[in-house]
């Protein structure tokens, strides 16, 4: 069994929100000097519903996938720390500025020159942009179902049997593989790479891939290729306004914040 | 809760042992405010400073940038001045390496010797949303049950390496007039004590609780410890410029004293020929039985060591050697005989004790332990120090401070 695992390098989303910035200008996220990235947290939680599947199937193989600058190889080190057995990393040299519909361009292209596989993980969403439209590009582009918010992921036989976050509670969906699954948080937390995997992972095998070896042109991919519109980036101001309801006991202070809160039509 | 598996990171491009790191809490900022030492994790004698604990009993102030800081010496002196680093740089330097232990360190352990229960864990990592001093509502009291399963108390101590010039030095540069007794230092943090911090340290809420208002971090320390040379004005920690949340860019370094006379982040240092009523020396960081009684200030550590290996998540171990290990401090100089006993304290055995020159830096010690018989053992460890003071030395008080008690391990040997 072959399982893909696509994961994105982002700013650290724990950094404080003090230090956080963008240039209003070129709409871009300034990086925090000092502040390495890391691994998306949903796309950590891919590798971690990966490594539980491979622990009850046994022969599983993980390639772990990523598209980014050359910093994207630490992502990829991580994920081969965590157990991943390849590494793949789409060179996004001069493409910068792509979106979800180019990223899942060159990721479906990519997958397609790996071969065989059987399932792909994404995060429900990048933890930087939240757009959540890779996994769900990546099945229109490959032609394989997906399923989406997964809290639990499992494989029997030529079937992946997942419990999906819903509004209300959770549901269950199956699909015959290969197919798609996005991870949601609940999946739970991700292990941490242990000693010895992160030793071997030294020696396991990164291949890099360029839009040129994918038969991909640059006007498809990055800016050029983008399909959303950015029109403003920018840190939203916050206006805290606090109001103490007054009341002489504790139903009077009850009756008072129900009324406020009719007024402001939020009850 | 067994040990952990050892983690690996990529450290300068090669896979290796992940690094200690803090067991932090964080403020909504994602800034740590209260951190614990991953102690059972580190070998050698000095913390390293991402790794040392970090505790703020009031709020963390805006750091300075160190070309914009000064500070005031007022008070009973020839000279009041105001100076800056640099100026301090131009006297003679000094490094101390120091054990720093929060005046709570191990606190939950004197409830669990009069109470029982379960025994408390280095291993045990508290949430890391929300401080410590921030898990209440304000004018709420806290469930104190709660509140202790929340927040341990262990690892609360760190070995550094502390470089700055002498407070004597300071002190004979601007001449302290013969009435000076007290050295008051008041520090740029301000904020309004928690009295969470009161509730958790007594174990119980119905205890009344001072509410000083707005301060300023301050303490009172005697001329005479001033006078001490190894009581330093630092502005480099472990080879380093001191890092904000350890008190940049000046703090107070005063070895053998419990952590909350480590001013950070120094605003003013007043001389004067009385004792202030500081509150964390009068209302917090005070010894007495209960909360009624007369009430001293925690000063000088005890005699303390704490084994780390093995820990009771070690149990079971498989019969032979072990080598069972720790360290050893005291608040009044250097350890000099640490004994160990796998009987429950009925018999007692020297241990080695690592020699060094740094009186008020930890020692480690070891005893080889041959296991030959399967069965259940319960080790003990207990120190000596210069002044022939034996461990423990600090009784139960009600904010539980300085405990320096002779804590079990509890082996199954198979």
């Amino acid at each position: 069994m072959h399982i893909i695992v696509c994961a994105k390098q982002i700013q650290n989303p724990e950094i404080a929100t003090s230090v956080f910035r963008v240039d209003e200008q070129t709409n871009k996220i300034i990086p925090v000097a000092g502040m390495p990235l890391v691994m998306s947290p949903f796309d950590e939680q891919c590798m971690e519903a990966a490594l539980r599947i491979r622990e009850k199937l046994g022969e599983v193989k993980i390639t772990i996938i990523s598209l980014g600058p050359k910093s994207t190889k630490d992502v990829i080190k991580h994920g081969l720390s965590m157990g991943a057995d390849e590494g793949v990393i789409l060179d996004e040299e001069g493409l910068e500025g792509g979106d979800g519909y180019t990223t899942a361009l060159m990721l479906s292209e990519a997958i397609k020159k790996l071969g065989e596989y059987d399932l792909i993980l994404t995060g429900r969403q990048a933890a930087d942009w939240d757009a959540g439209l890779v996994g769900p590009g990546l099945s229109e582009m490959l032609g394989v179902p997906a399923i989406t918010f997964a809290k639990n992921v499992q494989v029997e036989g030529r079937r992946v049997k997942v419990v999906r976050v819903v509004e209300d509670g959770f549901e269950t969906v199956e699909a015959v593989l290969p197919a798609i699954v996005t991870i949601s948080n609940e999946l739970g937390e991700a292990r941490k790479p242990n000693l010895r995997e992160t030793m071997k992972a030294a020696r396991k095998p990164t291949k890099n891939m360029t839009a040129a070896d994918l038969g991909l042109d640059a006007s498809r991919l990055g800016a050029a290729g983008a399909r959303r519109v950015l029109e403003k980036l920018y840190i939203p101001t916050k206006d805290g306004k606090c109001d103490f309801v007054q009341g002489g006991s504790p139903e009077e202070l009850a009756a008072n914040l129900v009324r406020k809160l009719q007024e402001a039509k939020l009850i | 809760m067994a040990r952990p598996e050892l983690e690996g990171e990529w450290i300068q491009g090669w896979p290796d042992r992940a690094r200690a790191r803090l067991m932090p809490s964080k403020d909504a900022e994602g800034r740590t405010i209260y951190a614990r030492t991953p102690l059972t994790e580190l070998e050698g004698l000095i913390t390293p400073t991402d790794a040392y604990y970090i505790i703020a009993q009031l709020n963390m102030p805006d750091p300075i940038h160190p070309d914009d800081y000064s500070f005031k010496i007022t008070g009973l002196v020839d000279r009041e001045v105001t100076l800056t680093v640099k100026d301090l740089m131009k006297l003679p330097t000094r490094t101390v390496r120091a054990v720093t232990e929060c005046a709570g360190d191990d606190g939950e352990f004197f409830n669990w010797q009069k109470k029982g229960g379960a025994k408390p864990s280095r291993l045990k990592k508290q949430a890391e949303s929300g401080g410590w001093n921030q898990m209440v509502v304000e004018g709420q009291k806290p469930s104190v049950d709660e509140l202790l399963n929340t927040i341990p108390t262990t690892c609360l101590v760190s070995g550094g390496e502390w470089t700055g010039v002498s407070l004597r030095d300071v002190l004979k540069l601007v001449g302290v007039k013969p009435s000076a007794t007290t050295v008051h230092t008041i520090g740029f943090d301000t904020g309004r004590p928690d009295p969470t911090a009161q509730y958790l340290s007594a174990g119980r809420t119905d205890i009344e609780v001072v509410d000083p208002g707005v301060i300023n971090y301050d303490k009172a320390l005697e001329l005479s410890k001033a006078m001490d040379p190894d009581t330093l004005l630092c502005w480099a920690q472990n080879g380093e410029f001191l890092q904000h949340v350890h008190g940049a860019p000046l703090r107070m370094v005063v070895p053998g004293y419990s952590g909350n006379w480590w001013v950070k982040w120094i605003d003013t240092i007043e001389l004067l020929d009385y004792e202030p009523e500081c509150y964390y020396q009068t209302q917090y960081f005070v010894l007495a039985d209960t909360p009624e009684a007369p009430r001293k200030p925690c000063k000088e550590l005890g005699t303390k060591s704490i084994i780390l290996f093995p820990l009771d998540e070690d149990s079971p171990l498989p019969q032979g050697e072990h080598v069972i290990r720790g360290l050893a401090w005291s608040g009044k100089g250097a350890i000099t005989r640490m004994e160990v006993s796998t009987d429950d304290g009925k018999t007692w055995n020297d241990a080695f004790v690592e020699q060094h020159h740094d009186k008020w830096l930890w020692r480690r010690w070891s005893y080889v332990w041959k296991a030959a018989k399967p069965g259940k053992y319960s080790l003990k460890a207990r120190a000596t120090d210069e002044a022939g003071r034996v461990q423990p030395q600090q009784p139960w008080n009600f904010q539980q401070k300085h405990f320096d008690g002779i804590i079990p391990v509890d082996i199954e040997i198979k």
